[in-house]
């Protein structure tokens, strides 16, 4: 095996860490350009697991699906993330409704829920266990984002790694889907984001702020 | 060629109608091409009736189930597209805010919900329920307004978690289908899922993941309870014939898809699995709901929880299976379209001519509306299942299968809830219908557009809860079989 | 033999001490844009402190005069359990982490005492203060350590040392990234540099450490100082001998000690490197945000310690 081929390897079994990594500190980060970078670092690593599945598995359609999520994920939207929190001039703080220590602690649970799941679904799938348990990670943490996070921007970073952890996740276990399914899914997504952003736009016009908290009008 | 038809016509229709900046044209090529969109549709049901199913390629087809849905899409639009003619004439001009921009979205929302009955693919109906949030979203938040935008945020945020959700149960499903040995291609097929359901009973916790994933996540859309916080506010924020297509199509079309999944997965696991999780939601949606009519204040919030009750009692429907069953789940589908189509055109009016949707601060219309209250008692009395109107079939068919089945703590909260639902219609009905009224509304007579559209869904209730054409109860028993 | 080399290494961490602070002092200076003092600067100190005269307030007792020399006493006993080039320390097999966490931890309790003994405002502010924090950080440390002990079925510092040399460098271990990070957050803690506590204020609402000093003159505060010194050396040690211990000579041989000797001067540069950087690019965080702060670093050692059930051994 070549240098690569040790490279991949080396990819396919450690990255999970990294990844793990990138979920702690985007529970603690405290400003809004950290978690888009964060996010990009992450989207970064399933791109190299993306490339390093299809460098093992001789698939071509891997080959296309990792540069696509590398144009989209780690270049276009965290720009366009950047660009969006200019325009709209929001304050830079992530207005987290937890300390950062609840945060990590809430994390750690569920990285400790994750690796369960795992192990209880066992030997259903052919993928290492950490790297699942990771994809479920994201996933979780992604929710947790949404949630405890009271600006619009940040609901729509954590629906973001959501689409990460369930992609990753598809990856793992079946190696891709068809092709043109896996584009479908890329479509929608972008125009999912194109819309939030217009929404954003139109809550900082009517509501002078971006703050979802305050988004309480209609009840009951 | 005959399924492309369908998705063409919207799709070009909305860049044709973009390009006419006067409403009275726009107006006009709308209805142009919803007339042109009706008869491909027409068409498309009765090859299907004719030929058994139709396929196009590899991601569609249409089969007896698709047909019977379609038809229920078909009837809607068109008398949402001839109320939202003369509903418009309100509106002003804006940003995507327009009647030309507002058409065109309309169009590429059936666009998208006619796409989910046509695919033959699991993994395309996922792309294309995805596409109905993303292409109603900014129809939801049209008048914006405070709350229109938050209803739009609320909409967009909450159905895209859930339909991220309901991906992760779409590649559940493909991993089992792939693990029982299909071909990656075939793998999200229905057609080949279906045959191959069988072997995949080899393990049977993989597809009951996956069926739980897809419930919550298609659930979410459907309105099932936990997951419906967006439907309220939707429903009542949006533009009328808005909240009318999104009630009676956008609901159906999500309990289509998770139909598509309950029959696969019953087939592989057997049905106690998924029908026990779809009565589970239905009741809870259901009683919930009901309960909540009781303390509504706004009209469309109203009818709003009253569409989550009925899409409980649908899921009720479906979760106890049986002819009956089956019969009254798909029969209330088309059945609550018309009825609620019916009640939020009347809802529009009083909007339009009182100036507000707060119950108490309508009163007297019977009075100073007379054709419009007409409307909302006959929708009343309908929704809450009194003969001689079609709800009443159907609630029937569903309850006479639960007590067949001896399912009788359901049958006994069904009951009890449409009788507090009842008790809640009449209450906040009478209490807008009588008393003085305050406001004398300038002009309270219905245009043409908006007595015809009303007068076909009152027929139509009217008339199904008598007797049901002889055509479309063929179309029923055929989608029945294919739920079997 | 291994005596000699053994005391030899507890002579370069004691005596090695103020020159590692007089670089990092050096380090941040020069990112900072300044030129900085010289870089044996703290020995000058030393020897000019141990000239001067020894006061003690009237009211202060024994313990007061008592605290400096447990407190040196207590730190250069926990230089003893560390290995630097060899793999083996003066007392390393005679106790485990528990012990040095715990010496580390008598030590900052005699300051405390004699801090408050000396009968000054900011030495009780200073004491209570230390109290908390120590308490806090005391739980990242222990179970950052006791993740490492899973891992290594080994209780005692060089064996844990002894178990990663044989681990393969390139093998990303999870716990050990998450316990480095706990355990770096704690070294940040307990030897008071930033962002829990700032070395070099002269403001005495911000002293945390530097206010338990205030009242000790001549060679009590040299060793106080020194100790201190002592202190954050052994830690920045102790990070190296767990986490990157590669290099370290296993048997006597002269070369192999001078290499390893090399190797862990490297290391240590680079750890007081990065330890410059951060102290110049965090603010110092205010009071009750240090808890938080622990408390991340509690959170991850825990996330450590639970990846230890997962790690096939």
């Amino acid at each position: 095996m070549g240098l690569v081929g040790i490279a991949t390897e080396k990819i396919l079994s450690s990255f999970s860490v990294f990844l793990f990594l990138t979920i702690i500190l985007l529970a603690v980060a405290r400003r809004i350009s950290t978690s888009v970078l964060l996010f990009s670092l992450q989207s970064a690593i399933i791109t190299a697991e993306v490339l390093a599945t299809g460098f093992q598995e001789k698939l071509a359609s891997a080959y296309l699906v990792g540069i696509l999520i590398f144009v989209i994920k780690v270049v276009a939207i965290p720009r366009a993330f950047f660009v969006l929190t200019k325009r709209l001039k929001t304050v830079h703080d992530v207005k987290a409704s937890t300390t950062p220590s609840q945060s990590v602690f809430v994390v750690a649970v569920m990285i400790y829920l994750s690796y369960a799941a795992v192990h209880s679904y066992g030997g259903a799938v052919r993928a290492p266990g950490d790297s699942l348990a990771a994809a479920i990670a994201l996933i979780l943490t992604g929710a947790f984002l949404m949630v405890s996070r009271k600006k619009a921007v940040m609901q729509v970073l954590g629906l973001l790694v959501m689409e990460n952890g369930i992609f990753l996740a598809a990856l793992l276990t079946t190696f891709g889907m068809p092709l043109v399914i896996e584009i479908g899914i890329f479509f929608d997504i972008l125009m999912g984001l194109l819309l939030m952003g217009i929404f954003m736009f139109r809550i900082s016009d009517t509501f002078e702020h971006l703050d979802v908290s305050k988004l309480r009008r209609l009840r009951g | 060629m005959l399924l492309l038809l369908p998705l063409m016509i919207p799709v070009l229709g909305a860049g044709f109608i973009l390009l006419f900046r006067n409403p009275r044209f726009a107006t006009r090529a709308a209805l142009l091409v919803g007339a042109l969109e009706v008869l491909a549709l027409g068409a498309v049901i009765w090859q299907v009736h004719l030929q058994g199913e139709l396929q196009e390629g590899r991601y569609l087809r249409a089969d007896a189930l698709s047909a019977f849905f379609l038809m229920s899409i078909a009837f809607v639009s068109g008398i949402v597209l001839i109320y939202s003619s003369g509903y418009l004439r309100h509106t002003g001009e804006g940003r995507f805010s327009s009647p030309r921009w507002f058409y065109a979205l309309v169009f590429m929302f059936l666009f998208t919900m006619i796409s989910v009955c046509l695919s033959a693919n699991l993994g395309l109906l996922w792309i294309m329920m995805e596409g109905t949030t993303l292409a109603s979203a900014l129809l939801v938040g049209f008048y914006n307004t405070e709350g229109a935008i938050e209803a739009g945020w609320k909409y967009l945020i909450v159905c895209t978690v859930g339909i991220a959700f309901a991906l992760f149960g779409t590649i559940v499903l493909y991993l089992a289908a792939v693990k029982a040995g299909m071909s990656p291609a075939s793998g999200l097929d229905w057609i080949s899922l279906m045959n191959a359901a069988p072997g995949m009973a080899l393990d049977p916790h993989l597809v009951k993941l996956a069926f739980v994933f897809v419930i919550v996540g298609y659930g979410t859309k459907i309105g099932f309870v936990p997951m419906h916080s967006w439907l309220p506010d939707a429903h009542a924020e949006a533009p009328t014939p808005i909240s009318a297509l999104l009630s009676a199509v956008l609901l159906n079309c999500a309990m289509y898809a998770l139909m598509r999944y309950d029959v696969i997965v019953s087939r592989t696991v057997g049905p106690a699995f998924s029908h026990t999780l779809l009565l589970i939601f239905g009741v809870l949606s259901m009683v919930v709901a009901g309960l909540l009519i009781l303390v509504q204040r706004n009209l469309k919030r109203l009818l709003a929880y009253s569409s989550i009750e009925h899409m409980g009692i649908i899921a009720i429907g479906l979760g106890l299976g049986g002819p009956l069953g089956l019969l009254g789940a798909l029969l209330h589908t088309f059945n609550h379209s018309a009825a609620k189509s019916l009640l939020f055109f009347g809802a529009g009016n009083v909007r339009h001519n009182m100036g507000t949707l707060r119950i108490d601060g309508i009163q007297g219309i019977s009075r100073t509306m007379p054709q419009t209250s007409a409307a909302l008692v006959v929708g009343g009395l309908a929704i809450v299942g009194l003969p001689p109107f079609s709800l009443f079939i159907s609630e029937f068919a569903i309850l006479s299968e639960a007590f067949a089945q001896a399912h009788y703590l359901v049958a006994a909260l069904f009951l009890i809830v449409l009788s507090v639902v009842f008790g809640g219609f009449a209450y906040h009905l009478f209490r807008m219908l009588c008393g003085k009224p305050g406001r004398r509304p300038e002009n309270a007579r219905l245009i043409p557009s908006e007595y015809i559209s009303m007068g076909i869904a009152a027929l139509c209730v009217l008339y199904f809860g008598v007797r049901i054409p002889h055509f479309f109860n063929v179309l029923l028993h055929e989608a029945m079989a294919v739920l079997r | 033999m291994k005596i000699m080399v053994d005391i030899l290494q507890l002579l370069l961490l004691i005596l090695g001490a103020p020159l590692v602070r007089g670089i990092i002092a050096r380090f941040k200076a020069r990112l900072q844009k300044r030129r900085g003092a010289s870089i044996w600067r703290p020995y000058v100190e030393l020897f000019k402190l141990l000239r001067k005269e020894d006061l003690t307030p009237p009211t202060s007792s024994a313990v007061f005069r008592l605290a400096p020399v447990l407190l040196f006493g207590c730190t250069v006993c926990v230089a003893a359990f560390i290995p630097v080039a060899h793999v083996s320390a003066l007392l390393g097999s005679r106790g485990d982490f528990f012990l040095l966490v715990y010496l580390l931890g008598l030590g900052r309790f005699s300051l405390s005492l004699g801090a408050l003994d000396g009968g000054s405002a900011f030495g009780g502010m200073g004491a209570s203060r230390e109290a908390l924090i120590s308490s806090l950080a005391e739980v990242p440390f222990l179970m950052g350590l006791v993740a490492l002990a899973i891992l290594s079925s080994r209780a005692d510092i060089t064996g844990m040392v002894a178990w990663t040399l044989h681990q393969n460098i390139f093998n990303i271990s999870t716990v050990h990234i998450l316990a480095f990070t706990s355990l770096a957050m704690v070294v940040l803690a307990e030897t008071g540099r930033m962002p829990v506590d700032n070395p070099t204020t002269h403001l005495e609402l911000t002293m945390i450490h530097e206010g338990m000093l205030l009242e000790y003159s001549g060679p009590s505060l040299a060793l106080i100082e020194w100790a201190s010194a002592i202190k954050l050396h052994a830690m920045l040690a102790l990070l190296i001998a767990l986490f990157g211990p590669w290099g370290m000579a296993a048997g006597g041989s002269g070369w192999g000690l001078a290499t390893a000797l090399l190797l862990y001067c490297a290391k240590v540069t680079v750890l007081m490197v990065l330890l410059s950087v951060i102290e110049s690019a965090a603010a110092k965080l205010r009071m009750y945000l240090v808890p938080d702060f622990l408390g991340v670093a509690s959170a991850v050692s825990a996330l450590a310690v639970i990846f230890t059930m997962w790690v096939k051994r």
